[in-house]
């Protein structure tokens, strides 16, 4: 449990055992409660404002911690070992970062960055009710009125956007262009006629905030166009591209508790002879396989990440990272389930909610088949 | 033998996918919520002969057999995985028990009650931390004179604290492991029984599972069911009879699930048309619609094997084996095809996704199916 990976820097272990500790402080012991409950754990920014875990992604000239990319993923993991509901909040933070760090002037920087070194959230807002996976599809439209932009529209599954302090907002700007009219925008929650609609109960992440909202003439500044109009897709796209190593984190994160809940019950549970489970060799290899998965699922998003940070292409890396781990953590979840029987799907075990928080990360941040789609792409490309 | 099922059969069938409209449809959100059983739910089964469907006549049973009432759960299923499985353990578990094992006293008494819809049965079998009789909380059965005196715990009780009548597997021999145990037909208002309290699951929430504390129970001797000794093959065939009906419920919970997202998928557009036109789709819900065929199939065939008295364990290991994945799996997929909005508790999906993994459990300790299936190809 306390013992860093090897393979990562002397600093990366540092941040590895820091957010293990943060995890097993604040996040374990409550995780089960706010799952039940699905209320906000507010709480949870405001304690990793305080332990230097929240502006990961933001870099050091802006006030953030600006960690290299293999440790920010390795942060997720701890998270997510002990929530992944409370991992896409704190995970959000860093989704919500990169278009500014992709797109974003200094006077954008720091407009948005202020507010999330303060421990403010960020967001973000792509998908509408007929724009999924199909983002060109997105019909909030961008109006320029003089010097300030007009949106119109409504999004879905916004996360953390209920209490988000600053967000990014994708609208089309020139709708007959369709995905070449995309842009993106920033939008603080005090803009008149922004409103949040409605909440989403969910199967799985429940403590995680996924709303509607609406926009109705809502303005802002000109300024607050990120980069220029139509590159919205663009935008979108290399966002995706550096959170899904982190959404793949967070099924790494699922699989490896999946796999520490099953062996604790294998050593412990007694068969007809009074000997434990794990002795039976059909249960030993079943984990030994688990085992095996949750590590070629982690290396995949370090070797990934490791190409990010020497700035080589990633984005097939990332799609593979994504669809793999993910992957992993739902199937992992569910061998866990498999081996502990009744007491696995009772609420006494963590590993139901495993199972049901496991479901989400192959669809978010472009579902597992989207991931195919680009994968399949960049194979047959040549 | 034939999968083509007889008139009668199709009747029953009919009446019980009407039954779950009208009286399962209104309950199942509630249920679900709660966790509470559905008492006016399953005495309206009773009124409709479910409980007794495939019980002796001579005990007040329906006589329908066992593939007729297979048909019944999973008609059910498709609607509620919980009604679906308090049948279940009721039917398959208790009474299967008593109409197996019982004398005809026992019989006249409590299978009789138990066919009408008086009594509501449940299998009281595992204990915490260990396989049944091999842990340290199991409930011990001494004999004293004409009573047998019961002290332990039992856990994950199916439709416990709503059941009339347990059947309780206690070790009668601590000295002789799993070949001491033995089962006994325990009134669930018997003096020194307790419900220790009721265990939140995932899912089938409205089944209830209860852990049971045995405070110095007395059971007549009369209430020993099937000898003393013999309890591991009662459970074991309990088990595989109970799988099969198991099986049906991930069926119907896999069917519905299917048909949801298949409407869900012909009506999302995205790209310019609908989803279900994208080869990526059509694999998922191919391969789920084979692998439910091929489920019901082993199903009916393991139920056809129940009803011609033949064996059917091999049958019903290989359906827990195989099904409970199946079910998982398409549910996985069908999420999968409904996207976020499948992920939200608006549409069915998210229900029928908990509830199929709780189906089927393998539960763990003393349960292999591949053990029962090995045995037969190294024979």
């Amino acid at each position: 449990m306390n013992m860093a990976d090897k393979s990562l820097t002397q600093e990366q272990q540092r941040l590895q055992l820091l957010a293990r500790e943060f995890t097993a402080k604040h996040i374990i012991p409550v995780a089960a409660e706010y799952d039940k409950s699905g209320e906000f754990p507010l709480f949870i920014v405001e304690e990793a404002t305080k332990a230097g875990l929240i502006c990961n992604a933001v870099p050091v000239e802006y006030g953030g911690a600006g960690y290299d990319s293999v440790s920010q993923a390795a942060i997720v993991e701890e998270w997510a070992y002990g929530c992944a509901g409370f991992a896409t909040t704190l995970g959000g933070n860093g989704l919500s970062c990169y278009p500014l760090l992709i797109a974003g002037t200094d006077e954008q920087k720091k407009l948005y960055f202020s507010r999330i070194v303060a421990g403010g959230l960020g967001g973000f807002a792509l998908t509408e009710p007929g724009a999924g996976s199909d983002a060109g599809a997105v019909a909030t439209t961008a109006k320029l009125e003089g010097d300030e932009w007009v949106l119109n529209g409504t999004k879905c599954f916004a996360t953390s956007c209920g209490y988000a302090s600053i967000m990014i907002i994708f609208a089309s700007t020139n709708p007959s262009l369709g995905v070449k009219g995309l842009s993106a925008f920033i939008v603080e929650k005090e803009r008149p006629g922004l409103v949040v609609g409605a909440v989403e109960h969910k199967l799985g992440i429940r403590s995680s905030n996924t709303v509607e909202l609406l926009l109705k003439n809502v303005r802002i500044p000109k300024t607050y166009l990120l980069g220029k109009e139509g590159e919205g897709m663009k935008i979108a796209m290399k966002t995706l591209d550096m959170a899904r190593p982190m959404v793949a984190s967070q099924g790494v994160g699922i699989a490896r508790r999946a796999l520490d809940e099953a062996i604790k019950f294998a050593k412990s549970q007694l068969d007809v002879n009074g000997k434990p489970l794990a002795a039976n060799q059909s249960v030993a290899f079943k984990l030994a396989d688990m085992a095996i998965q949750t590590e070629a699922a982690k290396q995949l998003v370090r070797n990934c990440l490791r190409l990010k940070d020497a700035g080589l292409p990633y984005t097939k890396e990332a799609a593979m990272a994504k669809t793999f781990a993910t992957d992993t953590g739902m199937r992992v979840a569910a061998e866990a389930m498999e081996i502990m029987g009744a007491y696995g799907y009772s609420q006494d075990s963590v590993v139901e909610k495993l199972v049901r928080d496991a479901k989400i990360q192959q669809i978010y941040e472009g579902t597992n088949q989207i991931q195919r789609l680009v994968i399949s792409g960049i194979l047959l490309k040549d | 033998m034939s999968y083509t099922l007889t008139e009668e059969q199709q009747l029953i069938q009919q009446t019980a996918r009407e039954f779950a409209q009208e009286y399962v449809v209104p309950s199942v959100a509630e249920c679900d919520k709660t966790g509470v059983h559905p008492g006016e739910v399953v005495n309206k089964m009773a009124e409709y002969d479910f409980l007794g469907l495939y019980l002796p006549g001579e005990y007040g049973g329906a006589e329908a057999g066992y593939l007729s009432y297979i048909l019944t759960v999973e008609e059910l299923a498709k609607v509620s995985g919980a009604v679906a499985a308090i049948l279940v353990n009721h039917a398959s578990a208790a009474a299967y028990a008593v109409s197996r094992w019982g004398s005809d006293a026992q019989k006249k008494s409590w299978l009789t009650a138990m066919a009408k819809g008086d009594a509501l049965g449940g299998v009281a079998g595992l204990e915490p931390g260990a396989a049944p009789g091999a842990g340290a909380d199991r409930v011990v059965a001494v004999r004293e004179g004409d009573t047998y005196n019961l002290t332990g715990m039992k856990t994950y009780v199916a439709n416990g604290g709503a059941a009339d009548v347990y059947i309780v597997f206690a070790v009668t021999n601590p000295e002789a492991g799993a070949k001491g145990l033995s089962a006994f037909i325990v009134d669930a208002k018997a003096a020194g029984l307790k419900v220790n309290r009721l265990i939140g699951k995932m899912g089938l929430r409205g089944c209830q599972w209860a852990e049971l504390v045995f405070d110095n129970v007395k059971v007549p001797a009369a209430g020993l069911l099937g000898g003393e000794g013999a309890g591991a093959a009662m459970l074991a065939e309990i088990q595989a009879v109970t799988g099969v009906a198991e099986g049906a419920i991930v069926v119907g919970i896999a069917q519905a699930a299917m048909e949801d997202a298949a409407k869900y998928g012909k009506q999302r557009i995205q790209f310019g048309r609908p989803i279900t036109s994208f080869p990526a789709i059509q694999t998922m819900l191919a391969d789920m619609a084979a692998n439910i065929h091929l489920t019901r199939l082993a199903v009916y065939h393991a139920a056809d094997l129940v009803d011609k008295g033949e064996k059917f364990a091999v049958e019903a290991a290989m359906i827990r084996l195989f099904a409970g994945r199946i079910g998982a799996s398409a549910l996985i997929d069908v999420i999968q095809i409904e996207g976020g909005y499948g992920y939200s508790e608006e549409m069915a999906a998210s229900r029928f996704y908990r509830d199929v993994q709780g189906a089927i459990l393998k539960n763990s300790s003393a349960d292999f199916p591949e053990k029962t299936i090995v045995a037969e190809v190294l024979a």
